[in-house]
């Protein structure tokens, strides 16, 4: 993160107060117009391609709507243009991404686990706009008639209260955590994005007699078939729901644009700091003062919200939720969407999550039906997704572990990892004393040309290397 | 607070409870059966530069990490500008946290340095500046004016800490690019930005060569005369200890074994029998 | 007071091939401080491969006279070892060899993308349901022997023990006799010195997975003739529970393995009897995360020091 010098100019002194706020934010709308002229005058090609990207992506579904899909219905070799309901996805996987970034990307914390956050906010709209909890009757602000049974809030109190209900969640799964090593920190996260879905399909039989709580075969959250209906987001008379079209992608994008201005907020603030100062080593951030509980629940905490207002815009816009939606696949899904976007940079993990989400529900799927086209016995691309992206895991790995678009952070320390980390750099060393004597083994001549290389490079970092052990 | 005058006895125990920025009594530290620490009395006195010195193994390093919180002691109590870092109550001994110390006002550098390696070096010094600032992340999300004057002020503020230390010019530079000089000098204004009243340096002048380690030790005393600092070194380059040292503490296998003046500590014999051996003390 | 103690025999018969897993966990994290995720899959193929040789290639049934069974049996099941042992060490050299020197969760989810493949690979050939054979060993309460009618040992019960045990005991006398095993032990130690004394730490970790996926060759084998069923998202469930096993007796730590897999089999055997299936799962992983969080280093600690 470039930090602008003491000699750049402050333009303006900072009014105090809300009204300095208002303010601040009306100088930042009358400077975009100057910012952009100059972005243009420096960087020019990549402004406009950037800008005419910006402009096609936003009037995409309508273009979509007029041209492509009536283009697909009439002609025999149709293209896999996403439709509107994979759009609204992609909206929700960037959401989702974003988020995962904080905790993995920023924070450095591996969480394997985030399709918990999403059910949990997937759940809270179910449980707060359905007619799930038929026995009571409480409505506010919904064009829902009152008396209708069931609670039904309306969507613009349902996304902060996800976002809330996910960042507590977030922050009391993530607290016992906090001491772990990354692999064990990853099988904990791993674990509870587990739990918390199957507590959520197991919930639709509880008998509890516990004090005043009587409950007989309760259906709590529906279990398997899930809860529906849900009502749809609703602003000014018209639905946003799955059977808008249209509006539902544009909801989706103004989500988007506000979880992209929260997470870069963070990015570059005391906090985003903070997060990248315990990611690269986190004793020296402590001895500077950095409180390293709070620190890291922090970022559990408001990654976690991403994925809760992720799932509000799910269940909303699908009108049904089910605990089927929610598995430990789905939490691997987003973080190969970062590791291949790139990890640690927001643009980066939205170009992730658009290109997997599109792989996933549209291009697959149209392979699969140009493949059955062609002959029935061809196998469904569709069906065999992760056998794709788990190749896709383990190449990136190999070749590229800092993804596409990665933040310049990321890619420089995926690259070059300190020698005190790697395991068995002495290998080689063992691998030259043996070479010798294994005559047949064709591995051996490999080695000896690593050994060469290798062993050159460690004599130099010999020659610099300090002790590894601090003296007591 | 003006630099008291360093005069008359220094040693441990001596001075007036107000005169003295860090008081140990007793303080041992036990790894499984190896006693790194055993039983240390340790006084700092306000504005002194103190050396705490002795062979590879002695202990200085352990100690270094109880007062900063990173070990919880086996056994003693520390206290700091009067406040209890370290207390022992029924048998149990209860040290601050690495963070909260540091907010208390004593910062540190490292034998090894641990930067921030892909951050800048500007940033470095800010997250050095991170304890004191008040800004919550709703502040960040919605880029309060408060947010915002504090963040320009930590630029200011990081910008002068650099000039300090001469790195102003190098401020973009992302710190595991600096050169090593550099970046000793950058682990200094990182620890100067978390506003201590206690330096803690850990050997500052490893690996540099004669230039250097008189640059620096003329920096540690500006350090000391221009901020009002007290200073606690780890240092092995005898010339650095002599030079700037008010009070030298010698520990060997984890205890006290000489303190006093640098010159008083030059010849006590079983200062030399810890360095050289039996013979050349017997020799001196 | 008899189901309690059906429930105990079945949780020691499925603990003994959580066992079997385990140790394959057990060993790697030893000695590369990898959690293997894919090590589950390579069970699951295991049992695929057992599966596919008794029903198609040697076609073993009830009917098979004993001797020639038992003869049988056993060429699948050295048949079925070399074949995951030879998988596993391929893994290792594809997806986790590249990556040493890399930070240490790079390996980690190059394994998660591997299990993955492992999956959808046996989704692909073997299709979504459920396979498995018919009872092939005989009906009968080895308990009966002794009087004893209202609990039951099976047949297959003693089958599972027959090949267990036997193999525990030859691994334990590998690693603490051989030459190679103590090669092993100080690579788990100290690999950077281990190389320097001469020690070829590449073959020792192909070895150990080698080894590693012999057992769950192994542990195949005996899934398919004791529970009669495989499917291709087996691997989860198994693994699960012997990782758990692992880290319950302390991770690197043998005997650790073997001990906590006999608890996980107990715990899995009274939760689905007691409570339900439906919940099993999520009971393994709350135990998981409690002993990480409250005594990671398990019930026999570590053996291996701990690397920072």
């Amino acid at each position: 993160m470039t930090a602008p010098t003491a000699s750049t100019p402050q333009t303006k002194p900072i009014k105090p107060g809300v009204i300095g706020w208002l303010g601040s934010l009306a100088d930042a709308a009358m400077a975009a117009p100057g910012a952009y002229r100059q972005a243009l005058r420096r960087h020019r090609r990549r402004t406009i391609i950037l800008t005419v990207l910006l402009i096609l992506a936003v009037i995409y579904p309508v273009i979509n709507r007029e041209f492509f899909q009536a283009y697909n219905r009439s002609s025999s070799f149709p293209l896999p243009f996403p439709e509107d309901a994979v759009v609204t996805f992609m909206m929700i996987f960037c959401i989702m991404a974003i988020g995962l970034n904080i905790v993995a990307g920023f924070a450095g914390l591996l969480d394997l686990g985030y399709v918990a956050f999403y059910a949990l906010g997937a759940y809270t709209a179910a449980f707060l706009a359905s007619p799930h909890f038929g026995s009571v009757s409480l409505v506010l602000f919904s064009n829902v008639p009152p008396g209708f049974p069931g609670i039904h809030l309306p969507f613009w109190m349902l996304v902060p209260l996800g976002f809330a209900v996910a960042a507590t969640f977030g922050v009391l799964l993530g607290a016992p955590t906090l001491r772990l090593r990354g692999d064990y920190l990853a099988i904990v996260t791993l674990g509870f994005g587990e739990i918390v879905p199957v507590v959520f399909k197991n919930l639709s039989a509880v008998n509890l007699d516990f004090g005043p709580i009587h409950l007989v075969n309760a259906n709590l959250t529906g279990g398997n078939l899930g809860i529906n209906p849900i009502d749809p987001p609703r602003f000014f008379g018209i639905s946003f729901g799955s059977s808008s079209g249209i509006a539902a992608v544009y909801l989706g994008m103004i989500l988007l644009v506000g979880a992209i201005v929260i997470a870069r907020n963070l990015e570059r603030s005391r906090m985003g700091r903070a997060w990248m100062a315990i990611r690269e080593d986190e004793i020296a951030a402590e001895m500077m003062g950095v409180n390293l509980v709070r620190t890291k629940l922090l970022a559990f905490g408001l990654g976690a919200s991403f994925a809760g207002v992720a799932g509000v815009m799910q269940s909303s816009y699908q009108g049904v939720t089910t605990s089927d939606f929610f598995m430990f696949s789905t939490s691997i899904l987003i973080l190969i969407m970062i590791i291949l976007g790139g990890i640690g940079n927001i643009w980066g993990v939205i170009v992730g999550a658009l290109t997997l989400t599109f792989l996933d529900k549209t291009f697959l799927p149209y392979l699969g039906q140009r493949f059955q086209a062609i002959s029935p016995d061809l196998p469904n691309p569709s069906q065999f997704n992760f056998l794709i992206f788990g190749i896709l895991l383990v190449v990136m790995m190999r070749f590229r572990p800092e993804g596409f678009i990665p933040s310049r952070q990321r890619a420089a320390e995926l690259r070059h990892a300190p020698a005190g980390q790697a395991i068995g750099s002495a290998a080689v060393m063992g691998d030259a004393a043996l070479a010798s004597e294994e005559l047949a083994d064709t591995l051996a001549a490999e080695q000896v040309v690593e050994v060469e290389t290798e062993a050159a490079v460690a004599a130099d970092e010999a020659a610099e290397a300090e002790p590894p052990k601090d003296t007591p | 607070m003006t630099v008291p005058t360093l005069t008359g006895d220094l040693r441990t125990g001596v001075l007036p409870e107000d005169a003295v920025i860090v008081r140990a009594r007793g303080v041992t530290k036990r790894f499984g059966g190896l006693v790194a620490v055993n039983s240390v009395d340790f006084d700092i006195p306000r504005g002194a530069i103190v050396s705490l010195i002795g062979p590879n193994g002695a202990g200085k390093t352990t100690f270094f990490n109880m007062i900063t919180g990173a070990y919880t002691p086996t056994d003693g109590e520390i206290s700091f500008d009067g406040k209890a870092l370290i207390t022992k109550s029924r048998n149990r001994v209860r040290s601050k946290k690495p963070h909260e110390v540091t907010a208390l006002g004593i910062g540190r550098t490292f034998q090894n340095i641990r930067l921030f390696g892909t951050m800048s070096t500007l940033d470095n010094v800010r997250v050095g500046l991170h304890v004191h600032m008040r800004s919550h992340w709703w502040d960040a999300v919605l880029r309060t004016p408060g947010m915002r004057a504090e963040e320009q002020a930590s630029i200011d503020r990081g910008m002068e800490l650099l000039e300090l230390v001469g790195l102003e010019t190098r401020a973009d530079v992302w710190a595991r690019n600096l050169p090593y000089g550099d970046q000793r000098r950058l682990e200094i204004a990182r620890a100067l930005a978390t506003k201590p009243q206690l330096l803690l340096l850990d050997e500052p002048t490893a690996g540099m060569n004669s230039s250097e380690t008189a640059e620096m030790t003329s920096f540690i005393r500006r350090l000391r005369e221009e901020l009002q600092l007290t200073v606690l070194l780890i240092e092995h380059d005898m010339r650095v200890v002599m030079g700037i040292s008010d009070r030298v503490t010698v520990l060997d296998y984890g205890e006290v074994i000489a303190e006093g003046t640098p010159a008083d500590v030059r010849a006590n014999p079983r200062v030399i029998e810890a360095y050289l051996g039996r013979g050349a003390a017997a020799g001196a | 007071m008899d189901q309690i103690a059906q429930t105990i025999i079945i949780g020691i018969a499925n603990g003994m091939i959580f066992a079997l897993v385990a140790l394959g966990y057990t060993l790697v994290y030893g000695i590369i401080e990898l959690i293997n995720f894919a090590h589950g899959e390579v069970f699951m193929l295991g049992s695929f491969i057992a599966l596919v040789l008794i029903t198609t290639v040697f076609k073993i049934t009830a009917g098979t006279p004993l001797a020639l069974m038992v003869v049988q049996v056993l060429i699948v099941i050295a048949i079925t070892m070399l074949a995951t042992a030879t998988l596993n060490v391929s893994i290792e050299r594809v997806a986790y060899r590249p990556l040493r020197n890399a930070p240490k969760l790079a390996p980690l989810i190059s394994a998660i993308g591997m299990s993955f493949v492992l999956q959808n690979v046996a989704l692909l050939i073997f299709g979504p349901a459920n396979d498995g054979v018919d009872r092939i060993l005989p009906n009968i309460n080895v308990l009966s022997v002794f009087g004893i009618t209202n609990v039951t040992i099976s047949a297959e019960q003693v089958f599972v023990a027959l090949v267990t045990i036997p193999l525990l005991l030859a691994l334990s006398w590998f690693v603490t006799k051989t030459r190679q095993g103590k090669a092993m032990r100080a690579t788990a130690q100290d690999p950077d010195t281990a190389g320097l004394m001469g020690v070829d730490v590449n073959r020792t970790i192909a070895i150990t997975f080698l080894i590693g996926g012999a057992l769950a060759g192994a542990a195949g084998v005996v899934q398919i003739l004791y529970n009669n069923t495989t499917v291709w998202n087996l691997g989860f469930r198994f693994g699960l529970n012997s990782f758990t096993s692992a880290v319950l007796g302390g991770i690197g730590n043998l005997q650790g393995a073997v001990l906590g897999a006999m608890v996980l089999g107990l715990i899995n055997a009274f939760s689905d009897r007691y409570l339900a299936a439906n919940w099993t799962n999520a009971i393994v992983f709350a135990v998981l995360i409690a002993i990480l969080v409250f005594k990671p280093t398990g019930l026999l600690g570590q053996q291996l020091a701990d690397r920072a």
